[in-house]
């Protein structure tokens, strides 16, 4: 039996722009550990067609995770995971990160989720991202 | 006999456009997205029931003047009444699309796709599409073998009445023009399966219509092949008037049973970018040929150049036709 591949999901109703929701997907993938390195990833072309969205979405998608160090993206050969260094965590990047987890959080709270349950959400996913 | 034929050709074509609604997926109906049970509510039913009544009244009428029609306008009759037949279905086709439209399902959901590299594989049996070709070949060497006993001069075409008003003679372009107009066909129909597979979404329909494709190349190659062995055993025209419809009807119906299996997703494309349901045009999406909405198959994304280039190509070869069987 062949294990499924990993699959991305966008919603075109979303008011996110596809090629932000493209690239925080595979970006997902990628930290999970589920995209590793020497993974090829879909051509722009196929997966453009597969979501339904223009080429350029797809290319700039792929060009962002380049940029961040996850993807190695040269002209005609497609693009491909590269091992990547962990980098220094950016004071501005915690705060940004704790003012948005402050709201989903709150969120939560509101809606009724308990404190343990919320840290123990947060606790399962950060340990299950491996990169 | 032409008046039996030609009624039962229009029986043929009448009894597909009857069918129309029932050629797409459940969750789309006169071309609209709609809830996938819509088609057996009141509304649903109302619409079939108009557009089924309008279509049943004009093959009725259409029959009838068949049948009563003298011979000496049978040619009118025989060109006219498929038209106003096609007039009237696709007339009330697009009032019924109009009417629904306001009960259209108009977000079609988040899109899941898998991650995967591996390589767009064609399934074994397209390498059946190099039948017809043979069946073509085929027949151009049995003409070779047989070139004597050719007539100097054969009919190649025959009027609504069944008598023959055109006539070609024994030659390289006369024999074996209508195995090369067959060929370029079925070689058209190749590159259009492979277009649509390579250019169409990863889908359970992307294999029926691979294999309903092959069947119109088959359809082809042995009616190209029948008209050119014509002359050798004047197959009477009837049967070569009747015989596709012996590979369309089967193939059609399979196709319709695939395509209306359960748990399948239809093509998800916005509401806004069909034009009269039937016309899919979106720059934004990188496709080149999608599910059609009013019907089995695949249509083009006209947005897409290379959707031109091959309708260049099919005006390319209609054009080499009325040269080669000129």
């Amino acid at each position: 039996m062949t294990a499924r591949a990993p699959s991305i999901r966008i919603d075109p109703a979303s008011r996110v722009p596809a090629v932000r929701q493209i690239a925080d997907s595979l970006r997902v993938l990628l930290v999970e550990g589920e995209l590793e390195p020497g993974a090829s990833l879909p051509s722009v072309r196929r997966l453009a067609i597969e979501l339904g969205v223009h080429f350029n979405t797809v290319a700039e998608a792929y060009r962002q995770l380049a940029a961040e160090g996850w993807l190695d993206s040269k002209r005609g050969r497609g693009a491909v995971v590269v091992e990547r260094p962990i980098p220094p965590a950016n004071h501005s990047r915690i705060e940004d990160f704790r003012g948005r987890l402050r709201t989903l959080v709150a969120q939560m709270r509101s809606e009724g989720m308990s404190t343990g349950r919320i840290a123990a959400e947060l606790r399962a996913m950060a340990e299950g991202m491996t990169r | 006999m032409m008046q039996l034929v030609l009624c039962a050709v229009y029986l043929f074509t009448g009894a597909l456009l009857l069918a129309l609604p029932n050629l797409t997926r459940r969750g789309i109906l006169f071309a609209v997205r709609v809830p996938e049970n819509f088609r057996d509510g009141r509304e649903g039913r109302r619409a079939i029931g108009e557009y089924r009544g309008i279509v049943g009244a004009v093959l009725l009428a259409g029959v009838t003047a068949l049948l009563l029609s003298p011979p000496a306008t049978i040619g009118i009759a025989a060109a006219v009444i498929p038209l106003v037949q096609l007039v009237a279905a696709g007339t009330a086709f697009y009032r019924q699309h109009k009417r629904l439209r306001r009960f259209s399902v108009r977000d079609a959901g988040p899109r899941q796709v898998e991650v995967t590299s591996a390589p767009e594989r064609l399934p074994w049996y397209a390498w059946l599409g190099a039948g017809p070709f043979a069946i073509l070949l085929a027949a151009a060497l049995f003409l070779n073998a047989n070139w004597e006993r050719i007539p100097e001069r054969f009919p190649v075409h025959w009027g609504a009445t069944g008598q023959p008003d055109r006539w070609a003679e024994r030659s390289v372009r006369g024999v074996y023009g209508p195995l090369i107009f067959g060929a370029e066909l079925a070689a058209f129909f190749v590159v259009m399966a492979l277009a649509a597979w390579y250019g169409s979404r990863r889908s359970r329909s992307r294999i029926t219509m691979l294999g309903f494709t092959i069947a119109i190349q088959y359809m082809l190659g042995v009616l190209f092949a029948m008209i050119a062995l014509q002359p050798l055993f004047q197959i009477p025209v009837w049967v070569i008037v009747i015989a596709p419809m012996g590979f369309l009807v089967p193939a059609l119906l399979i196709a319709a049973r695939k395509m209306s299996e359960p748990g399948q997703a239809a093509d998800p494309t916005p509401e806004d970018c069909w034009k009269a349901g039937i016309i899919y045009y979106n720059p934004d999406d990188a496709v080149l040929f999608v599910e059609r909405r009013e019907g089995l198959g695949y249509t083009f994304n006209f947005a897409n150049p290379a959707s031109w280039a091959l309708v260049g190509l099919l005006a390319a070869v209609i054009l080499s036709g009325f040269f080669i069987l000129a």
